[in-house]
């Protein structure tokens, strides 16, 4: 078992979210499947990182093991120098919470509630009073171009709507990082620009970090850095001069 | 928990939004409660019926006597006068006050003997008895199969069983020697004269049971006293603290005070076997409910799969997230309770005036327990088993809850969040 260890953490300001020796192995017959081999990254706030590669590389594994919504099988994971690997269940939601926002290929947004609700959802676990919730989900809204859906429920919006609200309810706790997997892959190319204008719109402006997973070469345009994954390990990494 | 009233927010949402699964998982409660109820009603008013029947005809809910006399039903184990007096001062001091119906005491004078005519003899058990308060006690004498019941003044009137009338070739006005042995220890006889027959449908009653007027008894026996002292309380639920207050006022006077379940042992195990069948069939329909409740909130948790997964996602613990599927469970629990509630009462109500009859069902007469069993079932509300049947339906919904709830704390999130 990993162990949270402070001293071998960067500096909080220094990265969003670091990993070092990062493995995640699924045991399966007839041989283990090995979906994350040995992967070492480093996010500085405000990056807009891409990570790249074929289907079964190992893009949303690497996304879910920073997001801690899985655990590594060995290495460790640092968000804001804090390491979450082996943080009880309890306070890795607390982080997931407060300090990470997820925006999914398939939209996810609750069924139940409205766009404004869905929106604010983060927020209302947060515990931040109902009228600034709602005064920062408009201005939110009104910048992103879902001003009057605010009452609709998802199954009532668009495609590029429902992803845009949850890029909304991703950013809105101010998280240390932003991660999206495969965020533009169900939608057109008008309104998969349209979601990435507004996401590098929020990085530029308030410096929100965010990491991708993506095969959209769309997205891959606008990184400021490329990673590129293949069988589980970091190919390549390419600096280019997009967002960020 | 700070974040309570969010996740409870959120599952009454859920509920909401899923309101065909909802109404039917709720409905499955909510008839399971209020059937729970009309039965346990029923059942409760039935076995009121039996008790009330059957200590009426017998001694009592509470009866005072001399320490020995249920043993050996002999006139030498007697309350003497003066222990009478402090007897009925003691039952009327116990006399619950807060109940609406009355509570009739009445004292008797029993023995066993003969009853003869001039077409045989027949083994009679003897009781001498105040008219106006028997009357009330026993309603042996409500509506006598012919004749009248005894009155005040009479002397040598004696009112029998039907089945002994026809045993002995008597009608109303005959004459009969009844025979037993007295006081002193001595056989003697006593001329009666036939005032009126009963009909009870229980033929080791018809056939031997005979009331004789009090001062009577009293004065062919040579007994001064009582045999005992018999209380009818408006329900028998009072029968325990009528028993506990009048054994505190009685303590160290030599009396025995006893309760219906030991003076009536066979209509106590009847009821008490009646009772146990009854939650047996009830825990097994709930056992039903359980599953299909079970099932359907299962199935919902499997359906929301990724809603769940997402929850994590956004900050919920694998704890948290298992309480807004457990909250769920609650919600539905308590809205059915209510409702169920209400439809019991609603069904209870509907029994309530006319009972349920059961008439076309069973032959004639079936007695059992010492007993005739009424086919007419009225309910009864007994708020005891009314708590029960609520806790238990509360019981059988929350834990309905746990495992769907224990799965959805248990989710991967990374896995279901990718679930479509």
């Amino acid at each position: 078992m990993n162990t949270t260890s402070d001293s071998a953490a960067p500096a909080a300001s220094e990265h969003a979210v670091r990993t070092d020796d990062l493995w995640k192995i699924y045991p399966q017959d007839p041989r283990p499947v090995e979906a994350v081999r040995g992967v070492d990254l480093a996010v500085a706030p405000g990056e807009f990182v891409v990570m790249a590669g074929p289907s079964g590389s190992g893009k949303t594994t690497v996304l879910n093991l920073l997001g801690g919504l899985t655990r590594p099988s060995r290495g460790k994971v640092w968000v804001e120098g804090r390491e979450i690997s082996a943080l009880p269940d309890r306070v890795l939601a607390q982080v997931r919470l407060s300090r990470i926002g997820f925006v999914f290929q398939s939209y996810n947004l609750l069924p139940v509630l409205t766009a404004l609700e869905n929106a604010e959802f983060t927020l209302l676990l947060q515990g931040v009073p109902a009228a600034k919730r709602r005064r920062r989900v408009r201005r939110l809204f009104d910048r992103i171009g879902l001003e009057g859906i605010e009452d609709r429920r998802p199954r009532k919006l668009s495609g590029g709507q429902q992803q845009r609200v949850a890029v909304a309810r991703a950013v809105l706790g101010e998280p240390a990082l932003v991660l999206a997997d495969e965020p533009t892959a169900n939608l057109d190319s008008a309104t998969a620009d349209a979601l990435l204008d507004v996401m590098e719109q929020l990085n530029r402006d308030n410096g929100t970090t965010f990491v991708f997973s993506t095969h959209d070469p769309r997205v891959m345009e606008r990184a400021s850095r490329l990673i590129r994954l293949v069988d589980g390990r970091v190919a390549e990494e390419i600096v280019s001069g997009g967002a960020g | 928990m700070i974040r309570f009233p969010t996740l409870a927010w959120l599952a009454l949402r859920n509920l909401g939004r899923e309101m065909r699964r909802s109404a039917l998982t709720a409905a499955a409660m909510t008839l399971g409660l209020a059937l729970l109820i009309l039965s346990r009603t029923l059942a409760d008013g039935a076995h009121e019926d039996w008790i009330d029947s059957g200590v009426r005809l017998a001694s009592g809910h509470v009866s005072f006597n001399a320490p020995g006399y249920r043993d050996s039903e002999s006139l030498d184990d007697r309350l003497t006068a003066g222990q009478v007096e402090v007897t009925l001062a003691a039952a009327a001091a116990t006399v619950p006050t807060s109940s609406t119906g009355p509570t009739i005491t009445t004292v008797r004078v029993a023995t066993r003997g003969l009853a003869s005519s001039a077409d045989g003899a027949l083994p009679a058990l003897i009781v001498g008895v105040d008219p106006a308060s028997e009357l009330a006690f026993s309603e042996l004498g409500a509506e006598p199969a012919d004749g009248r019941y005894l009155q005040e003044g009479d002397r040598l009137q004696a009112f029998i069983g039907a089945g002994m009338a026809a045993r002995l070739g008597l009608r109303t006005g005959s004459r009969m020697v009844l025979t037993a042995q007295v006081a002193s220890g001595e056989i003697a006889g006593q001329l009666v004269r036939v005032a009126g027959t009963y009909r009870t449908g229980l033929d080791e009653l018809d056939e031997a049971l005979v009331h004789i007027p009090l001062p009577v008894a009293r004065s062919w026996l040579g007994v001064e006293g009582a045999t005992s002292v018999s209380m009818v309380l408006p329900h028998s639920t009072l029968t325990d603290p009528v028993l506990a207050g009048a054994r505190a006022t009685l303590e160290g006077s030599g009396i025995e005070v006893v309760g219906w379940p030991e003076t009536a042992r066979e209509l106590y195990s009847a009821v008490r076997i009646d009772d146990a069948g009854d939650w047996v069939f009830h825990l097994i329909l709930f056992a039903i409910v359980t599953l299909a409740i079970l099932n359907a909130v299962f199935i919902s948790v499997l359906h929301r799969k990724r809603e769940l997964g997402l929850l994590r996602a956004l900050g919920l613990s694998g704890a948290e997230t298992g309480l807004v599927v457990f909250v769920e469970g609650v919600l539905l629990t308590v809205a059915s309770g209510f409702v169920g509630v209400a439809l019991g009462f609603a069904l209870v109500w509907v029994f309530f005036r006319n009972g349920l009859d059961l008439t076309d069902m069973m032959p004639a007469d079936i007695t059992f327990g010492g007993i005739v069993f009424n086919p007419v079932m009225h309910p009864a509300i007994e708020l005891r088993h009314l708590v029960q049947s609520v806790a238990l339906t509360t019981v059988i919904g929350l834990s309905a809850s746990l495992y769907p709830a224990w799965h959805a704390a248990r989710l991967d999130p990374a896995e279901s969040v990718k679930v479509e």
